[in-house]
C-alpha cells in the first residue's frame, strides 16, 4: 500500500465516521415486496417514525439494558411491505427469515440505542432487532433468540 | 381396637400422607426446575460466537492483503472489533474466564484499537496484528469447543439427577399412596363388617322377640285352655254328673236344667272356637271384606236384637242416617264382640248405649258401658293376643275378641279404639269409612 493510498483511506474513514454525515447516511435496505421493489432509510427517515422503549433482558449482555427504536412493523408499514416472510440480513452477511407475524404479535423494535447510547457497527448497531423478551414467556427460546438480529443492513420481504 | 392402638392408627395414617404428599411436592418441584432448565440459550452458542470472531479476524485479513476498498476494510475491523466487543461482554466473558481463555483476549483488542484505520493506523501493522491474532483464536477454539461441550454434559447431568430425584419421589409417593389406599380398603372392611355384624344383632334380637312373642301367645293360649275351655267341660261334667247319679233318678225340672246349663256352656265353647277359626282366617289373610255402603244404625240394631239382652242395651240413633262403606257381616262380628265385652264386664243393672255417628268423613259407632273400665296398662295391651285384664281371669273370654275386632276393621279401611268414659266404664269406638247421604 503506498503511502498516498494509506492517506487516502484514512481521510475516508475520517468522513465516514463523521456524525454529520451519518444523518443521510443508509441504515436500512428494504427490498423485495416494498414500495418500488427497493426502499433505503436513513437516521433522518428512523427520526420520522414514533419511538418506542423496551427495557428487556437480552442473551449475550447482563441485566436489563433499555432499547430505543422504531417499532418493526412501523418501518415495515413505512415501506408498505407486503408478504408472510421478512429476509434480515446482518452486516457480517448473517441471515435469517423472520414471519412477518412477529412484528404485530410482540412490538419489536429496531433498536438505534442501548442505554442511551448510540449503536454502532462495532458494537451491535447501527440497528439491533429487539424482542420484547421479558414480557412474554414465549420469547425466551433460541427461536425466537435466532431473530434478534444486530449490525441489522437489509431486509428483504416475500 | 382400644384407644391407645386407634390413636397409632391415625397417627400412622396421618404420617403417611404427609409422606405421600410430600414426596409429590418434591416431584413437583424437580419437573419444575427441569421445565426451567430445558432451554436453549444463544450464549451456549460460543462455539459459533467465537469461530465467527475467527472468521471476522480472516475476513479482515484478506481485505487488508488484497485490494480491498477501504470502506470494506473499515467495515471488516468494525465487524471484528463488534466480535470481540461481544466477547467481552458479561454471560460470554464469564465462559471465557471459567473456561481460562479471557486471558489476554482484552489485550489483542486494546492493541487492534490502537491500529484503527479509521483514525490513520498503519495497515501493515494492522495486518499482521489480525493475522496473530486469528492463530491465537485458532488455538482457544477447540478450547472453547470442548468448554462448552463440558457445560453442555453437566447441565444434562444436572437435568438427569433432577428427573432420577422426581421420579425416585413419584415412586415413593406411589408405594405410600398405595400403602394408604390398601389402609383405607381394610379400614372399610373392617366398617363394612362392623355394620353387616351390627344389622345381624338387630336380626337376632328382633327374632327373639318374636320367638318370645310367640312363646308367650303359646302360654296365654294354654291358659285360654287351662280357663276357658276347662270351665264349660267342667260345667257339662257336672250336669252329667248329676243326670247318671245312683239312687233316684233326675225329675224332669232337673234334666231340662241341666240341658240347659250344658247347652250355655257348649255354645261358649262353640264361640270361642269360631272366635279362633276367624282369627285363624284374619292372621293368614283368608278373610275379604265385602265392601258396600250399609246403614251403620241399622246393623248396630240388628247386632242388638242378636244378643237378646233385653233393655240394658240402648240404640241412641241421631237425626241423621250414618252410611258406612263396610262389610256388615264383619261389622256385626265387631259390634257383637263390643257389646259382649261391655255386657260381661259392667254391672247387670247398668245401662249400654250404642251411638252411631259421624266426625268428619268417618262413620263412627260407640259403645259406651259403665263398668269398672280399663287402667291404662290394661288400655295399653288391650289389642294383643290372649291378653286377658287380670281382673277378669275368671270370666268367660278367649282374650282374642277385641284383637279380632280390630283387625276386622282394619279391613274394612276403619280402626277400632278404646278410651275411658267420663264418670266410669269404658267407650269402644268403631270407626269405618263413612258416606254422608245428601
Amino acid at each position: 500500500m503506498t503511502v498516498m493510498k494509506r492517506l487516502l483511506f484514512g481521510t475516508v474513514m475520517l468522513a465516514l465516521s463523521a456524525s454529520g454525515a451519518a444523518a443521510e447516511e443508509v441504515l436500512l435496505t428494504l427490498t423485495g415486496a416494498v414500495t418500488g421493489g427497493q426502499v433505503e432509510l436513513t437516521q433522518t427517515d428512523l427520526d420520522a417514525l414514533e419511538w418506542h422503549e423496551i427495557a428487556t433482558s437480552t442473551t449475550v449482555t447482563d441485566g436489563q439494558p433499555v432499547f430505543r427504536g422504531v417499532l418493526m412493523r412501523d418501518i415495515l408499514d413505512r415501506a408498505q411491505a407486503r408478504g408472510d416472510t421478512v429476509t434480515a440480513r446482518a452486516l457480517n452477511d448473517y441471515v435469517i427469515d423472520i414471519p412477518m407475524d412477529d412484528f404485530h404479535e410482540f412490538d419489536v423494535i429496531a433498536a438505534l440505542y442501548m442505554d442511551g447510547i448510540a449503536l454502532t457497527p462495532r458494537d451491535k448497531g447501527p440497528v439491533w432487532i429487539v424482542y420484547p423478551r421479558d414480557d412474554h414467556s414465549v420469547l425466551a427460546d433460541i427461536r425466537y433468540d435466532m431473530r434478534w438480529v444486530w449490525q441489522l443492513s437489509a431486509l428483504h420481504v416475500q | 381396637m382400644n384407644r391407645l392402638g386407634a390413636h397409632w392408627r391415625y397417627a400412622g395414617l396421618g404420617a403417611l400422607i404427609v409422606v405421600c404428599l410430600g414426596l409429590l411436592v418434591v416431584a413437583a418441584a424437580n419437573i419444575i426446575r427441569i421445565e426451567r432448565q430445558m432451554q436453549i440459550s444463544a450464549t451456549q452458542n460460543m462455539t459459533w460466537i467465537f469461530g465467527q470472531t475467527q472468521i471476522e479476524a480472516l475476513s479482515l485479513s484478506s481485505a487488508l492483503s488484497s485490494d480491498a476498498s477501504s470502506s470494506e476494510v473499515l467495515l471488516r475491523y468494525d465487524l471484528l472489533v463488534s466480535r470481540l466487543n461481544l466477547l467481552r461482554d458479561g454471560p460470554q466473558w464469564r465462559f471465557l474466564s471459567e473456561a481460562g481463555l479471557a486471558d489476554g483476549l482484552m489485550g489483542w483488542r486494546d492493541g487492534l484499537l490502537r491500529l484503527d484505520p479509521a483514525y490513520g493506523g498503519d495497515p501493515a501493522a494492522l495486518k499482521a496484528h489480525v493475522t496473530a491474532l486469528s492463530t491465537a483464536l485458532r488455538q482457544k477454539a477447540s478450547q472453547v469447543m470442548s468448554r462448552e461441550w463440558q457445560v453442555q454434559s453437566e447441565r444434562l447431568d444436572r437435568l438427569r439427577k433432577l428427573h432420577l430425584l422426581a421420579l425416585v419421589a413419584i415412586m415413593g409417593a406411589l408405594i405410600s399412596g398405595a400403602a394408604l389406599a390398601v389402609l383405607l380398603v381394610d379400614r372399610e372392611r373392617r366398617l363394612m363388617r362392623a355394620r353387616v355384624d351390627r344389622l345381624r344383632a338387630e336380626r337376632l334380637q328382633r327374632d327373639l322377640n318374636r320367638e318370645r312373642a310367640a312363646s308367650e301367645g303359646y302360654r296365654r293360649f294354654a291358659d285360654l285352655i287351662a280357663h276357658q275351655v276347662r270351665t264349660p267341660l267342667a260345667v257339662i261334667d257336672s250336669a252329667m254328673h248329676r243326670l247318671t247319679r245312683s239312687g233316684k233318678p233326675p225329675t224332669p225340672e232337673v234334666i231340662r236344667a241341666k240341658a240347659d246349663v250344658s247347652r250355655q256352656a257348649v255354645a261358649r265353647l262353640i264361640r270361642l272356637t269360631d272366635t279362633a277359626l276367624l282369627m285363624a282366617r284374619v292372621d293368614r289373610g283368608a278373610v275379604a271384606p265385602e265392601l258396600a255402603c250399609h246403614d251403620l244404625d241399622r246393623i248396630a240394631a240388628t247386632a242388638i236384637e242378636d244378643l237378646q239382652a233385653g233393655r240394658r242395651v240402648t240404640l241412641r240413633s241421631g237425626n241423621r242416617p250414618v252410611t258406612a262403606i263396610c262389610d256388615p257381616v264383619l261389622t256385626s262380628e265387631i259390634l257383637a264382640n263390643l257389646l259382649g265385652n261391655a255386657l260381661l264386664y259392667s254391672p247387670p243393672d247398668s245401662e249400654i248405649d250404642v251411638r252411631p255417628l259421624f266426625s268428619g268423613d268417618m262413620a263412627m259407632c260407640d259403645v259406651c258401658d259403665q263398668g269398672s273400665g280399663m287402667t291404662p296398662e290394661e288400655l295399653a295391651c288391650a289389642f294383643d293376643n290372649f291378653a286377658r285384664g287380670a281382673r277378669h281371669r275368671d270370666l268367660p273370654g278367649s282374650g282374642l275378641g277385641l284383637p279380632l275386632a280390630r283387625h276386622l276393621a282394619r279391613l274394612q279401611g276403619g280402626d277400632l279404639t278404646l278410651k275411658p268414659r267420663e264418670g266410669g266404664g269404658l267407650i269402644a269406638r268403631l270407626s269405618l269409612p263413612g258416606k254422608v247421604v245428601t
